[in-house]
């Protein structure tokens, strides 16, 4: 059976493994995930049995017939790190399943699932925002940035390579969350005081308590970066 | 035993060993969101799997119609315990108790997996369909306060033949003089002359402390995606990939007849998992349901289907008897402990009789018994945090004694600690010798009995202290494998990721010993190889550097060889052109290997160390070596805590307001002896999270159960608190290289042998006269100071 699913292949071959995941690999698989993001929808797959259609509309006329009882997907125009991208969810889908089930992207987390430990941190028209809380419906038309855009993206080179140097992370499940969020205080403030920064983290739960090693890692990156990268 | 069986193993002079801010080999992989855990993997035309979950306590499904799910558009498969596919199914390892069916009938907690999963196109179709299940539940009485299941009266909880234990390393132990009554096991561990060890008393000392439970709480919700694929290149049949399942693929693979080599993972991210090694049932089903219905299948759990104990909850009872100068002579110690569901490890209960903070004493005349009393509170599935938090009851004795006698802890413990050799050595263990002059100074420690020092702030000041042996249970082997190729060091693992930069060490020791810089080694990631460096908690993970540095001197011998082999016969020139064909005449003429060695990515001419070749010019040779085998046992697992070699000690300092109950951990002290540092960083790191480990289930982290229905009200993030960067207390760390431990260099694992459940607590009664059993929150505080 096809998938129209934006979906991911089903991992790396075990060639790909042996590369040594760098900071440019690593970088550099983030921007692929980012291009592979499909702009515009060309199948449109009922959730409920699996079959595909050509257009919204079919879908539609497809569960009128069908699934009369069932609420009908939507679709929803985001814009994930810039880019703009037309994606068919349901209503009650949180921005994280979107982005995982539908964008195949991997870096935003779901630890608590309700909005507790920040794992799942997106920047949402310049503001930090959970997205395991947030609706995807209610982020049409909104820009979106996820780990994965900040990963590509070789301004914050510094950031990432400081989190690498100090072990900011351990089994490192909840860093991409705390990225995004060290990202954003960068973005408003990018000569913060350490007091500052663990406001700012506040929101984010790190099982494996790494967290004297955020401070440290944002710390080196601010200044790297004012020193210009 | 310090590291002089293997080679190199008191080398003096490090390059690369000890060196801190080395980035991890998949940490770019973390930070960035590449690397994908379990719960993340999403493979086209995938289905999703749901069990269905307990809503009582104690129960069993006596019949399930299945109908109307079956037929909910989207519904793709039901199976039920009764199925003839479920019934074949076995366990994988770390199981504990009487072997049960991988599924039945009996869910014996609220949430537990019974009778029925659903697979459907969504998840939200499974949940669906477990609506539309029609289910005749039989409501059994249950468990969730152990005092009263205790009582000799209660309903019996569990099935009898639940009882019946096969004997195996992992399974309670029960008295076979005592026979379990009711609810309740019973363990007894006698040393000596308990009445004796009395009669000998000065003093008698009786103290209650409470052993909280708390959650193991991995931080990525257990799960695992799989599906069945033809590979030509590995006969016949269908091979199995599943993810989500890392470091446990060949045993979910056994469990369905596939050899290891036609089962495929390439996941390397294992996830926190603090020696919680049990699989889930979500990452055992998939290939089950991926074979029945032809489609991949994912199934993870939620976070609240997520709240497994670390730890059991343990109500104790020390009677312990002490010379005037404060020598212990006889230890009584009595525990109502929880034994949890049926499969639950004993580590929380009869297996901590065995290794005990009482044989780090003098004191002779030892009793421990415990009664264990079934549960439907939850399952603890291995947890090697067990050990220490037992050790707290003795920390308690040291405090307790010096409180009475009005001398300070530290000393107590000093007269107390029994010698490197035996309990009747009376040298002093130089480890933790050097431990407490050091912590001394961390702390500025100078002692007050209880309620005698006020903050400048009007808060009361207490402190505590606390030691440990570095507990090591490296039993396993490890099979390490070195490549030179094409003039660069490879070394091939299957990982995993754990969070504990094992693998990094491993690169750094082979890295020491070939003259080499961390960056020079190839980690290569491939689940076929059998290098792992994980065998037993960070202490085991620290043993297998022991067996990489033996492969890194075979591989460098090896290396020397070809170079003097090459230097004589040299190699035809390649028609493609040699990578590194020596140029000119070649230095190692007339040598012998034991003329050569490495350094700085070269072979050199020992006695004339200008003179070398960089090694891909050497010798053009691919060259392999294997090690298989493993450090001599260590002392502790030789001696239980009978004999000493490194030690660490901990110190806090909390400030309690009097008017608000609030505690606020001042600082941490951590004196620490790993024996040898090989990765400072992730060192420093794992102290960290053992010291805020400690913090949560001292001052936040509860569960609270309803105790008419079982349920657990706790089981989430917002209840359950753990510590976030705002609670955190600094940490302030020392560490000392005694070179005593049994891994590369002398290094020993150390962190969970910080993890304790009541040096805190400790510190709040010095602070204030009374105790607080933990979580000591405000309320608490308040309330045993007689204000709430
Ligand atoms: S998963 Fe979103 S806040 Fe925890
Ligand atoms: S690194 Fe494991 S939860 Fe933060």
């Amino acid at each position: 059976m096809i998938s129209e699913e934006n979906v991911k292949s089903t991992g790396v071959t075990p060639h790909e493994v042996s590369v040594p995941f760098t900071q440019e690999s690593a970088r550099m698989r983030a921007a692929e995930a980012i291009e592979n993001i499909v702009a515009t929808l060309t199948q449109f797959r009922c959730p409920i049995c699996g079959r595909t259609f050509g257009n919204y509309v079919d879908l539609k006329f497809h569960y009128i017939s069908d699934h009369p009882d069932a609420i009908l997907p939507v679709t929803v125009n985001l814009n994930i790190n810039e880019k703009a991208c037309q994606v068919l969810i349901e209503p009650h889908w949180t921005l994280h399943r979107a982005l995982q089930y539908r964008l195949g992207l991997t870096g935003c987390k779901l630890m608590c699932d309700r909005g507790a430990c920040g794992s799942c941190t997106v920047i949402m028209d310049g503001r930090s925002v959970l997205s395991c809380t947030i609706l995807a419906v209610e982020c049409e038309g909104k820009s979106i940035q996820t780990i994965e855009g900040i990963a590509a993206n070789p301004k914050w080179k510094p950031l990432i390579d400081a989190y690498c140097r100090w072990d900011a992370m351990q089994c490192g499940y909840c860093t991409p969350g705390f990225l995004v969020s060290a990202k954003a205080i960068l973005d408003k403030n990018p000569d913060p005081t350490e007091e500052e920064i663990r406001e700012a983290l506040a929101g984010n739960i790190c099982i494996c308590g790494t967290y004297p090693r955020h401070s440290t890692a944002i710390l080196e990156a601010a200044l790297k970066m004012s020193e210009g990268g | 035993m310090a590291d002089i069986a293997g080679v190199n193993g008191q080398r003096e002079h490090f390059r690369v060993v000890g060196k801190p801010n080395l980035p991890g080999k998949l940490s770019y992989a973390l930070a960035t969101g590449i690397g994908k855990f379990g719960a993340d993997f999403v493979v086209p035309n995938m289905l999703h799997a749901k069990f269905l979950r307990s809503p009582y306590a104690n129960a069993r499904v006596l019949s399930v119609d299945t109908t109307k799910a079956r037929a909910i558009p989207g519904v793709a498969d039901i199976v039920t315990w009764e199925d003839e596919d479920i019934k074949k199914l076995g366990a994988t390892p770390f199981g504990f108790g009487p072997r049960r069916a991988w599924l039945d009938n009996i869910a014996d907690q609220e949430n537990a997996e019974v009778a029925v999963i659903v697979v459907a196109e969504n998840e939200d179709i499974c949940d669906e369909a477990l609506r539309q299940l029609d289910v005749e539940w039989e409501v059994l009485s249950h468990i969730v306060d152990i005092l009263k299941g205790r009582d000799p009266d209660y309903p019996v909880i569990r099935p009898p033949e639940f009882d019946e234990f096969p004997p195996g390393m992992f399974d309670p132990k029960p008295d076979p003089d005592h026979p379990k009554r009711g609810n309740v096991s019973y363990a007894t561990v006698v040393q000596g002359d308990i009445e004796a060890g009395f009669a000998e008393a000065n003093q008698i000392i009786e103290y209650d402390l409470k052993l909280p439970a708390f959650a193991s709480h991995i931080p990525n919700p257990p799960g695992s995606v799989a599906w069945w694929f033809d590979d030509p290149y590995n006969g016949e049949g269908k091979s199995l990939h599943i993810e989500g399942a890392v470091q446990r693929k060949d045993a979910i693979g056994g469990m369905y007849g596939m050899p290891p080599e036609k089962t495929v993972q390439e996941g390397l991210f294992q996830g926190g998992k603090y020696c919680d090694w049990g699989m889930r049932k979500s990452q055992e089903i998939t290939p089950l349901l991926a074979k029945r219905t032809g489609r991949p299948v994912k199934c993870v759990n939620t976070r609240e289907q997520t709240y497994d104990f670390l730890m059991n909850e343990r109500y104790m009872h020390l009677k312990v008897g002490i010379k005037n100068n404060g020598l212990i002579t006889a230890i009584d110690d009595f525990s109502i402990a929880d034994g949890g569901v049926q499969g639950s490890s004993s580590f929380g209960t009869a297996n901590d009789q065995g290794y005990g903070p009482y044989y780090t004493l003098k004191c002779l005349n030892i009793r421990q018994s415990m009664d264990i009393v079934d549960s439907n509170r939850g399952k603890m599935y291995l947890s090697g945090q067990h050990c220490p938090f037992n050790w707290d009851a003795g920390t308690m004795a040291i405090y307790l004694i010096a409180e009475k006698l009005g001398k300070d802890p530290i000393d107590i413990a000093k007269l107390n600690l029994h010698g490197p050799t035996s309990q009747t050595d009376m040298n002093p263990v130089p480890s933790f010798e050097a431990c407490l002059d050091e912590g001394k100074k961390l702390m500025n420690w100078n002692w007050h009995p209880s309620k005698a020092k006020k903050l400048p702030d009007g808060r009361m000041h207490g402190m505590s202290f606390r030691y440990q042996i570095c507990p090591r249970h490296a039993f396993s082997g490890y099979d390490c494998k070195l490549e030179l190729r094409r003039g660069i060091v490879h070394m091939p693992t299957q990982g995993p990721c754990t969070g504990i930069f094992a693998v990094e060490c491993n690169a750094m020791v082979v890295a020491e010993e070939l003259g080499l810089q961390y960056e020079d080694i190839s980690i290569d990631f491939d689940y076929k190889e059998t290098f792992t460096p994980v065998g037993g908690g960070s202490d085991g993970t620290t043993a297998s550097s022991w067996a990489m540095k033996e492969c890194a001197n075979i591989l460098k011998q090896k290396i020397l060889e070809a170079a003097i082999e090459e230097a004589e016969n040299p190699p035809p020139p390649s028609m493609f052109g040699g990578f590194g064909a020596p140029q000119g005449p070649n230095p190692f003429k007339g040598l012998k290997p034991e003329d050569l060695d490495l350094a700085d990515g070269k072979v050199v001419v020992k006695a004339d160390p200008a003179k070398g070749l960089p090694i891909a010019q050497a010798t053009q040779k691919n060259i392999f070596a294997t090690y298989s085998g493993r450090p001599p046992a260590a002392i502790w697992s030789l001696g239980m805590g009978k004999m000493l070699d490194t030690m660490n000690t901990a110190f806090c300092e909390v400030a309690v307001d009097m008017d608000t109950g609030v505690v606020e951990i001042l600082r941490f002290g951590v004196v620490a002896d790993p024996g040898k540092v090989i990765r400072p960083t992730s060192l420093e790191s794992q102290i960290d999270q053992v010291m805020y480990f400690s913090q949560g289930c001292q001052l936040l982290e509860e569960y609270v159960f309803d105790e008419r229905t079982g349920v657990r009200l706790t089981a989430n993030m917002i209840e359950y608190r753990k510590p976030t960067i705002m609670d955190i207390p600094p940490v302030d760390r020392r560490f000392l290289e005694t070179r005593s431990g049994n891994a590369a260099y002398g290094a020993s694992g150390i962190s969970h042998s910080l993890a304790n459940t009541h040096m805190v607590i400790i510190a709040i009664h010095n602070a204030i006269g009374v105790w607080v059993d933990p979580p000591a929150t405000p309320d608490k505080v308040l309330k045993a100071l007689g204000k709430a």
